[in-house]
Order: structure tokens, then sequence, then C-alpha cells
């Protein structure tokens, strides 16, 4: 790759686009030779290629991390969906009108949880269920212990050692010290702070453990190691059914969800689209099959771009693959190294390894998507196929971790178990456009109604309510 | 078309309150990772688990038309690969039961004789496990209460598909009759048989809730015309 094709961003991000060939490509993919140019395709090549390796500056935007919307109102959902349901959770909050819920975490920014939280807290303060957010505080030798065990938890293995097991229990016991558990719901998320679960005892809340982690291989040192903790909840809480353990406790099942009017999900104007599309080269009047995920070998960037050289021999197609990673792990680079050898000189192959802060342009990439493919190996729920799957897209995913959840095959999506199977799947949906469009709408209807934020307040009101009865019906028993 | 409406609607003498159900899900101790496994587990798990993998499982996936109606019919194809089976299954109306036991044991006769007369091998394992869940269930009122039938239809056109779910569907259920609340209110209160047999019979496998919901709608049309 000449260096002119490679566009470094002043924040290390790179557009990557593949020069122009006279036909002969870099062989090496282990599942076919290229494929040759589509015959209706062979004119457009070099004019859209030439276009794509013009040096354009990225829009600002890309470059520095843009100032944070303000945060959405509840009403504000209505027009999404629906004011009946908005209605819906203004009777549930009704009977909890005064009561208070905490929230206790390991992380204020970054990652999932404290994502989720930053929306999940003021729309249950604003229902009148007066909701705290507490961080847990520790040091170092605390968070890279409770690194390791997240790790194990997922099934790698790790030697517990009792010195671990000491500074787990001490900064737990610090924080618990610390904190005050004045709420009526105390909601404690994944395993750091799950030691917190020994002041139940003082106070008459309800506890309950909500585990974001798939914990149906876990190293069994860690798991009982933690298990007689979340054994003391009132209620467990896990992302899919096969995430869960055999409890002593009821278990719950909230499936993980996006916010609608977030920058990765919000509706864009057709123009925004347009212009962050001519920005990365992507060309709107071809199709495009794009993956949005991390350069990580577990999201199968190196599969898709096989996938779509099968496909590519029968339909004229594009490939984005957007994500990031590349620039701050090493892992990442090298996975990042590996798709565009893969890649070979194909120059309907763009490669974009994008800064965190790029959900606009992400969402619009998705937005101008033909199909979106999630050929994950290994998967939690996969949050990149429920952002695909609510833009109406007709999605392709491994059948992996929790993506059978929201892709039901065939009817909300399509899954698929091989490289084979996903280029099958891509020339399938690209040549019956009544289909693709069938499984995108209804994959829509499956995230409003089980993957939005607005359901995911809903369940903790649920939860809340359920157990406020269960509590007053054990009270007549007695 | 019928018609269904020859005589004035009387005055109700009681409104027509519409509620809605939201549920919960929770994990069950129940799995089945072969069909034998799932044969014994819908012999024995919690009523509110059949609950939830028939009757539930139509509001969750309200949009969708095609497909096989509950999640056992669905895991014994996609799991198992048992077309006949899964079409057998997927063959049984919920709407037939008033209680829960009936259904249970209608399928769990399907499932038995399938695994006995077709030889099958019912330890083979499937491609994923079945893992059995249930519903905890809040009932809640709607700020929908229909006086007259100008009113019902009102509520028919307003409320959301899980109300409609919840009087429509999982009525027979409470009311222990082959009927629905809307059916019930039109007859009982207004004296519209006519109507409320032919909501009775709307297929509510070859819909979406939405569908059944203009069907519902049609029908009260009709009768107010």
């Amino acid at each position: 790759m000449s260096s002119e094709d490679r566009r470094t961003t002043s924040a290390g991000s790179t557009i990557e686009t593949q020069a122009p060939t006279n036909g002969s490509q870099k062989a090496g993919a282990p599942v076919s030779s290229e494929a040759p140019a589509h015959p209706a395709r062979r004119a457009t090549d070099r004019r859209v290629a030439d276009r794509r390796s013009m040096n354009r500056p990225l829009p600002a935007s890309v470059l520095t991390p843009p100032a944070p919307p303000p945060a959405p109102h509840m009403d504000d959902y209505a027009a999404i969906v629906g004011q009946v349901q908005i209605d819906t959770l203004r009777f549930l909050a009704k009977e909890l009108r005064g009561k208070t819920i905490k929230m206790v975490n390991s992380t204020a920014v970054g990652g999932g949880v404290a994502e989720m939280l930053n929306r999940l807290v003021p729309l249950l303060s604003e229902l009148e269920v007066a909701t705290h957010w507490d961080v847990i505080t520790g040091g170092n030798d605390f968070f890279e212990i409770t690194k390791a065990f997240h790790n194990a938890l997922h099934g790698t293995p790790y030697e517990l050692t009792k010195s671990a097991k000491d500074i787990f229990l001490t900064y737990n016991e610090q924080n618990r010290a610390r904190m005050r558990f004045d709420e009526d719901l105390i909601v404690i998320h994944d395993p750091q702070p799950a030691g917190l679960i020994c002041s139940k005892a003082t106070t008459p809340a309800h506890w309950v453990w909500r585990c974001h982690i798939d914990l149906s291989n876990p190293n069994p040192g860690v798991w009982e190691f933690l298990r007689p903790f979340v054994e003391q909840y009132d209620a467990a809480i896990f992302s899919s059914q096969s995430f869960a353990r055999q409890l002593p406790i009821p278990q719950y099942l909230f499936y993980p969800c996006i916010d609608p009017l977030s920058e990765k999900n919000k509706e864009l104007p057709e123009s925004l689209v347009q212009q962050i599309c001519d920005d990365f080269g992507i060309d709107r009047t071809r199709p495009i099959v794009t993956q949005v995920s991390r350069f990580d070998r577990l999201k199968d960037p190196v599969g898709v771009v096989h996938a779509y050289k099968l496909a590519k021999k029968y339909v004229d197609c594009q490939l984005v693959l957007a994500g990031g990673g590349a620039s701050d792990d090493p892992e990442g680079a090298a996975v990042l190294q590996e798709v565009k050898e893969a890649a070979g000189n194909d120059p309907d192959i763009i490669i974009l390894d994008l800064p965190p802060w790029c959900a606009v342009q992400i969402n619009a990439i998705q937005r101008a998507s033909t199909i979106i493919v999630q050929k994950s190996l290994k998967e939690g729920f996969g949050l990149t196929v429920t952002e695909a799957l609510w833009k109406g897209k007709p999605t392709i995913a491994g059948s992996v971790g929790g993506i059978p959840n929201q892709i039901i095959h065939k009817l909300t999506g399509v899954l698929v178990h091989s490289v084979e199977g996903c280029a099958f799947q891509i020339r399938y949906l690209l040549t019956h456009p009544e289909f693709a469009r069938s499984i995108g709408s209804s994959g829509h209807e499956h995230v409003k109604e089980n993957f939005l934020m607005t359901t995911n307040v809903k369940r903790w009101l649920l939860l809340f309510r359920i157990l406020e009865q269960a509590r007053a019906l054990r009270g007549k028993a007695a | 078309m019928p018609e269904t409406a020859k005589v004035a609607p009387r005055k109700p003498q009681k409104p027509f309150f519409f509620n809605t159900s939201e549920h919960l899900l929770r994990i069950g101790r129940q799995k089945a990772n072969t069909l034998s496994e799932l044969l014994h587990a819908m012999q024995t798990c919690p009523d509110d688990s059949i609950f939830q993998h028939t009757f539930r499982t139509l509001q969750e996936h309200h949009f969708i038309r095609q497909g096989f109606s509950n999640d056992f019919a669905h895991w014994t194809l996609f799991a198992c690969n048992e077309p006949a089976l899964a079409e057998q299954l997927a063959s049984v109306d919920v709407r037939e039961f008033t209680a829960i036991e009936g259904l249970r044991r209608r399928m769990v006769d399907m499932l038995d004789e399938f695994l006995q007369t077709e030889n099958r091998p019912g330890s083979r394992p499937a491609y994923e496990p079945f893992y059995f869940c249930a519903s905890d269930i809040v009932v809640l009122p709607t700020s929908f209460c229909a006086e007259t039938l100008p009113g019902f239809l009102d509520g028919i056109n307003q409320v959301s598909v899980h109300s409609i779910h919840h009087h429509f569907i999982e009525a027979r259920l409470r009311l222990h009759r082959m009927s629905n609340d809307f059916s019930q209110w039109l007859e009982e209160e207004l004296g519209l048989g006519e109507a409320a047999d032919e909501i009775e019979s709307i297929d509510i496998y070859a819909n979406t809730m939405e569908g059944v919901r203009r069907q519902i709608a049609r029908i009260v049309s009709q009768a107010m015309n």
C-alpha cells in the first residue's frame, strides 16, 4: 500500500482504501482466490477508486470529540415508541413514587454499563423514582484483580490466590464503610462491588445483582469465591438466558438496550449521511455491505473479507469495515494488519479505524448500508446487531452469544455459522430486496419491542414493583 | 362480509376498562439439550413457563406474521431439525384452551407420541439448548375507558398491542371460557352477539397484533353503522 493511500488523522485514526491494480491481486486468502471484477462494474471501478484515493481532509468531528448532547427527557421518546408506552411507564412508576433506587458500579465513564446508567438514572428520576448512582473506589491493585476476575468469569484460566481474595474483600469493605444504603432498592452492577451485599442485614432495602457478564462457562475458582456473595441477593439479573447460573434466588432476564436518541442511533438528515459517506469514499450508488466492530479476532473481520470476496463473484458490492481499537491496542493493530492483507488491493474494501467518539459517523455508515454483517465467533449480547436492526437493515450475524435473542433466523435477520454461509446470505439478500426489506422491518420492530432504553426503564420499574409485591405478600403471610 | 349490527346497541351498564399487562422475564431452572429432555421439562415445569413459551411469546413477537407460533415449535425446527414435529406443535392454537394444564397436556402428548412412534433418537443433542423461562406479570390500567361503542372503538384504536393481547388472548385464562374480554363486553353489555362472535373468530396466527387490532376495529365500526 502506498503512503498516499493511508490517510492518518491527527487522532491517529486512518482511512484505508485499496489502490486499484491491473488485475493481478494478492493471493493468500484461505477460502478463495480473489473475485474478478463484476462485469457491470469494470467501467466505473477506476473512477471510484480514483475518487477514493484523493487525499481529502477528514471532518473536524472525526478529529476531536464532539460536545456531548443534552440528555433526552422521557417525553422525547414518545415520538419513537408512542405516547401509550410512555403512559405505561408513568402508570408503572406511580405506585413507586417517592421510593428510591441506588445503582452502584465500578466506573463513571467508559464502558457499556456507565453509558447505560448515564441515560437510565435521569429517566427513572424523571418518573419520580429518585435514583442515585454511586461508583466504588479502589487502587490499581483492586482493579487489576477485578479485571482478572472479569476475564476468568468469561472462562480464561486464572489462579485465584489468597492475596487476590484479600484485596477484593478489603476494598469492598472500605467502600461498604464509606457508602450509605438508605434507598429502597440497591442495585449492584457486576462482580467488582458484589461484596457490598454484606450491608444487606443493616437495611430494609431489596438488593439486586445485575450481572453484565456471560457466566455460562466461568473459571470455577473465581465463581465459587463470588457465589456466596451472589446468593445473598434478593434477585439476580442476566443479559441472556444462556449467561445465567443455577442459583437459589430468582433470576431475571434484562436484555441490554440501545438509546434511540443517542448519537449512534438517532435519525440523521439524508444530507449528513451523504456527506459522511463522501468523506469516507463510500459510493452510495452501489450496494454497501458493512461490519461495525473493533479490530478483534473474535469479530472475525478477516472472515468477513473472505465472505465478501466469495459473494463478489456473483454480485456487485462494496465492503466497509468500520471500527476502532487498532491505535491503542497492540492486538487490534495486528488484527487490522491481517484485515488489510486479506483485503489485498480491492478498491471496494474500505477499512475505517475510527476514534471512539465517531458515533454519528458510525450511525451514518450503518444507515447508508444495504446489508450489515456481524460475523462474530464469540459475542456478549452484540449491541452492534441491535443498532443495525433498529435502522431497519437486513442483518447477517454469527449465531453466538446473545445474537440469537435478537435475530430470529429468516424473520428478523439471518444467522450464519461459516464464511461460506455468510457469503451466500450476502448474495441472497442483495438479489432479493423484498425479503431483505421484510426482515429489516421485522428486525426494527423486534428492537422497538424488546431492546430500547424505554423497555429497560420498564423492566426496572416492573422488577421494583414485583419485589415490593413479594415483600407485601410475605408480610401478609407472616 | 356478514352484517354484524341489525339492531341498535343498547347502552352498557358497565364501562369497558382497558387494562394492559406487562411482563418481566424470569429465567427458569430447567433447560433441554435434547427432545427427551424437552419432554421431561415440559411435563414438570411450572404453568407460568408453559404460558411464557406459548401465550406470551405471541406478544413478544407480535410484529411477525410468519414463523412458528410458539417457542417449542421454533426450537424443534431450528435447533433439532424436526420439521414434522415443529409443524404439529405449531398447530396448537392457544385459544383452544382456558387453562394451562390442557395446553401442556396437548403438547406433551404430541412430543411423547412423536418420540415413540417415529422412533426418533430423543437423545440426539440439539444445536443449542432450550432455556425455560417464565413471566412475572403486572396488570396496569390505561387512560382509556369506554362507556359507549364509539368510545370502545377509540380505545381499540389507541391502546398498546399489549393491551390488545391482554384482553383478546390472555383473557380466556382469566375468564375460563372460550371468549375474550372484548367479545364478552360487546355481547353482555351491548347485545352485539354477532360482532362478538366475529371478533372471537379472528385468526391470531395469520396476523400481526396490529392486524388483529385493525380487524377488531373494522368489526366494531360495522356494528356502529
